[in-house]
């Protein structure tokens, strides 16, 4: 722990790891110092290898994960290839993903004491250091419960004074805040603030929920696409000067940033770079609007958005679905339409009257504690629904039951005229299908062939139109290759794709998704969210649960708000995240740019946007809806 | 519980079955509370073993108001006892017994009382005897069970484990980590059947299609499985778990006379129950 001044407290050297069973080494050469009390932002396009990275910090890689690994790390001095785990934990303290892997002991004192009790302590230090770790992060009220009683962002507070108690000068954090919802995360890094005010503590981030963490960040090392070192510097010299490069390198960057980006196209100075909401809020304020901002892209005019329901429900579409094809992304759906739809409100009154799904009086119970009551709900044909609430506001619990998956009572949803209630699997997974949030719980066959054939086989076509049909579908989600391995052996982007090709092979023209982002990575997210993109303007409705309001602003064109099982709203996505109290009341956070943006004086026009593709500064050619999309990918 | 402290349970009154729950100091009286665990499970063993063998009514009788009894006055009477007590083991006595007395070969047995009869079918005194003894001896066995089975905690039985038993401590401590694994597979389970139904593998009725839907489910509730425990192994790695042969115990839970008492008095009072009811014919 005592760390002289001249020797960095971590030294990493020419890194690079190749994982058993892999040829390619990712991170393939990397080399940075950190000093004590630093906090270094770790940065890098999927497959660069941050995850990798992170475990050979403490010796996990290579000595508990098989690995070969070149060049050097050093922690204090010690070699991590050679200095046993158990060592080097006194140096260096991990915060996984998973809280739920984290957790070994029946309350939170015995949890924080597990480490030093580890390192034959005596009680009395041990003590101490729970304490004091307990105290930290605000848990020391709560030590005597099981740590099942705390919420993610408890649980993962936790695992910081867990880390902590180990005495560690180095706290490693592995995407911390991936499994949590927006309240959760707010509660872990309200704690880790005041973990990095104190100041005592060097921390490497590895995070993709950059709004939070940007505030307080000393350093940004960044990793290239190949796993080679791509920058390290300074919060201002990466993240601001380089914020162009970063982002055409597929790097996460804050939503507020991509914002200022392309405010800059379309004529704003924003220099230096706005990172935080707070600074975008302020760096628009201080700045008049340029000339003529919006009279270049009549179609992307933040007016006509916010006038009309993006998409105009999602009717206009028929015909242009057919002119655009799947160039366009869902994300630009409102432009698109609201160019295509023009002025014409006819094709917004249209969609009441023919909805795909229809939900009346539904009342559903769980047990006997009753979890929605009286829902009425339509989903109109085409739309891309997000189901928004609090924890236990019963979006799940809504959307199972939309699918047949917990029986509705009969009468109370049809879906495109089936009454879910009456159905049998067979009818039902022809009209919906439904993706559990991991892929892998719903696979049943040996080989990706099968598993895709399986829905078309239970309608008992013949076996060439089985064939032929389920080869298609492969061709079209880029599985062609993999058809006769095993559903578990493919990569997780790939389960994913299998697993929304099994619920729509049937020729179901809805496909509903449970929380589809949770817990995953960036890069698997954006990607999951462009193919739901690219179906949706195809022409399949689409209706998903999930806690990640960036990514409800930019693709969903319509939003349900649940709270305490009923609807509480119901519309175009960009009106009712334009309601702050409302969203307020329904306990969720605005998302980010909405934060940024609702208190601009200055700009009026900008001042009710909440998506990014409703900015202005965005050619509208057809290039650019693919830069948005790759844009409102990065960052969602 | 041997240790005092200020760490009362807080969860003792959560009502879902926590493995890790402290509880309650109870008042001096209820002193199974206070003895080592191994001591609770090593008293009633012999007794157990022996109990097997037996044939007649009157000794698990006995044995099962000798644990009624250590049960009513050493752990705290609660409703969960009770229901125990009271409802469940006398009712799967009965049942059980019942059970038997229809299951015995009625050739066999001493046809010279008969309970009941239906039309040629006769029920006996001596197969209702066989079966209620069957019954009492099973209600026996495992009220003895119960006395170490409602006094200690799974974090207590492994520290008198590692401690007394010398089991190493990595075994002891990753078998209560694994303790977290059951109610989340529970949950995983829940979640790959109810996956599996709206995928139509249903696979029609009856027992061989069961098997095959439950053979379905082991694939990814394995690859859930093996994946968590990987994680949750790095995770104790990083916690420097397994570092020395030994670690830290901040709850000691020792062996003492009381533990030594409680083992010899049991036993004796074992023997002589044995001694007085004989079961085995030969006096």
């Amino acid at each position: 722990m005592l760390v002289s001044s001249d020797v960095p407290l971590l030294r990493v050297r020419e890194l690079g790891v190749t994982h058993d069973g892999e040829s390619t080494p990712a991170p393939a050469s990397v080399s940075f110092d950190i000093a004590a009390g630093e906090v270094v932002l770790l940065l890098g396009p999927s497959g660069s290898g941050k995850s990798t990275l992170t475990l050979a910090l403490n010796g996990l890689l290579p000595q508990a994960v098989p690995a070969a690994m070149t060049g050097s790390v050093e922690v204090d001095g010690l070699d991590t290839q050679t200095t046993p785990v158990a060592e080097l934990s006194t140096r260096v303290g991990m915060v996984f993903q998973d809280p739920d892997a984290q957790l070994v002991t029946g309350t939170l004192l015995d949890e924080v004491a597990f480490g030093p009790e580890n390192l034959r302590m005596p009680v009395a230090e041990v003590l101490a250091r729970a304490e004091e770790a307990l105290r930290r992060v605000g848990l020391w009220e709560r030590r005597r419960e099981n740590p099942d009683r705390l919420s993610g962002g408890g649980r993962q507070r936790l695992a910081i004074a867990c880390a902590l108690a180990m005495g560690s000068p180095l706290l490693v954090l592995d995407e911390p805040t991936a499994n949590l919802d927006p309240a959760g995360i707010e509660e872990f890094y309200a704690a880790l603030g005041e973990l990095v005010a104190a100041g005592d503590r060097a921390i490497l981030l590895v995070e993709h929920n950059l709004d939070a963490a940007v505030g307080f960040i000393d350093r940004v090392v960044v990793l290239d696409h190949d796993g080679f070192l791509a920058a390290d510097g300074t919060v201002d010299q990466v993240l601001r000067d380089r914020a162009e490069d970063l982002h055409a390198m597929g790097v996460w960057l804050p939503v507020s940033a991509i914002a200022a980006l392309r405010l800059r196209r379309a004529g704003f100075r924003l220099d230096p770079l706005p990172l935080t909401p707070d600074e975008l809020r302020v760096a628009l304020d201080a700045e008049p609007a340029p000339a003529a901002i919006f009279s270049p892209n009549p179609p992307l005019v933040a007016e006509s958005t916010r006038d009309r329901p993006p998409s105009a429900g999602g009717l206009a579409e028929k015909g242009w679905i057919g002119g655009a094809g799947s160039d366009a992304g869902g994300s630009d759906a409102g432009g698109g339409a609201g160019s295509d739809a023009g002025g014409s409100d006819a094709g917004g009154s249209g969609v009441a009257t023919d909805p795909l799904i229809r939900v009346r009086g539904l009342t559903l119970r769980r047990g006997r504690t009753e979890v929605l009551h009286g829902v009425d709900l339509d989903v109109p044909r085409g739309s891309f629904v997000a189901v928004v609430g609090a924890n236990g506001a019963g979006k799940t619990s809504l959307i199972q039951a939309l699918a047949g998956v917990v029986s509705p009572p009969k009468g109370t949803v049809h879906v495109d005229g089936l009454d879910v209630g009456r159905a049998d699997a067979r009818t039902l997974s022809s009209r919906i299908g439904f993706v559990f949030q991991n892929p892998e719980h719903q696979f049943i066959a040996h080989t990706v062939f099968d598993e895709i054939a399986h829905g078309l086989r239970r309608q008992h076509l013949p076996d060439a139109e089985v064939r032929a049909r389920t080869e298609a579908l492969l061709e079209r989600f880029g599985l062609t290759a993999k058809a006769e391995s095993h559903p578990f052996l493919l990569s997780g982007g790939q389960k994913r794709r299998l697993s929304v090709g099994t619920a729509l092979v049937a020729g179901a023209p809805v496909l509903v998704l449970d929380e589809p982002t949770f817990g995953q990575d960036r890069a698997r997210a954006d990607e999951l969210l462009s193919l739901l993109s690219e179906l949706n303007a195809e022409g399949t409705t689409i209706v998903v649960v999930t806690h990640d309001m960036q990514l409800v602003t930019d693709y969903a064109d319509r939003a349900v708000v649940l709270a305490d099982g009923r609807v509480m709203a119901e519309g175009p996505t960009a009106a009712l995240f334009a309601d702050d109290e409302l969203i307020a009341r329904a306990g969720l956070r605005p998302p980010p740019l909405r934060r940024a943006l609702q208190g601009v004086q200055r700009h009026p026009e900008l001042a009710r946007i909440a998506r990014l593709s409703d900015l202005p500064g965005d050619p509208s050619s057809a290039s650019a809806t693919h830069a948005a999309r790759h844009a409102t990918g990065g960052v969602a | 519980m041997t240790d005092t402290g200020p760490l009362t349970a807080a969860t003792a009154a959560h009502s879902t079955f926590d493995p890790y729950a402290r509880r309650v100091e109870a008042s001096g009286l209820r002193f199974l509370y206070g003895l080592n665990p191994l001591a609770k499970l090593a008293a009633p063993l012999p007794a157990m073993a022996l109990l097997v063998f037996v044939r007649d009514a009157a000794t698990p009788a006995a044995f099962l108001l000798l644990a009624y009894a250590v049960l009513l006055v050493g752990v705290s009477f609660t409703r969960r006892l009770a229901a125990i007590l009271f409802l469940a083991l006398p009712l799967s006595a009965l049942v059980i017994g019942f059970g038997f007395a229809l299951w015995t070969d009625a050739s066999r047995v001493d046809q010279s009382v008969v309970v009941w009869q239906l039309g040629g079918w006769t029920m006996y005194g001596g197969a209702l005897e066989v079966g209620f003894a069957t019954g009492l001896r099973l209600s026996a066995i495992v009220a003895l069970t119960l006395i170490a089975g409602l006094s200690t905690t799974g974090p207590d039985l492994v520290r008198a484990a590692v401690q007394q038993l010398r089991v190493p401590y990595r075994i002891g401590y990753t078998a209560l980590a694994a303790f977290r694994f059951v109610p989340r597979f529970g949950h995983e389970l829940d979640v790959i059947r109810q996956a599996h139904r709206v995928r139509g593998s249903h696979g029609g009725r009856g027992p061989f299609a069961a098997i095959a839907r439950w053979f379905g489910y082991v694939v990814p509730l394995m690859a859930g499985a093996i994946r968590h425990a990987e994680r949750v192994a790095l995770a104790m790695d990083s916690r420097a778990f397994g570092a020395h042969p030994d670690r830290t115990e901040r709850y000691l839970v020792p062996w003492r006379v009381r533990d030594t008492v409680f083992v010899i008095v049991f036993w004796l009072a074992s023997a002589a129950l044995f001694w007085f009811f004989f079961p085995w014919g030969l006096r």
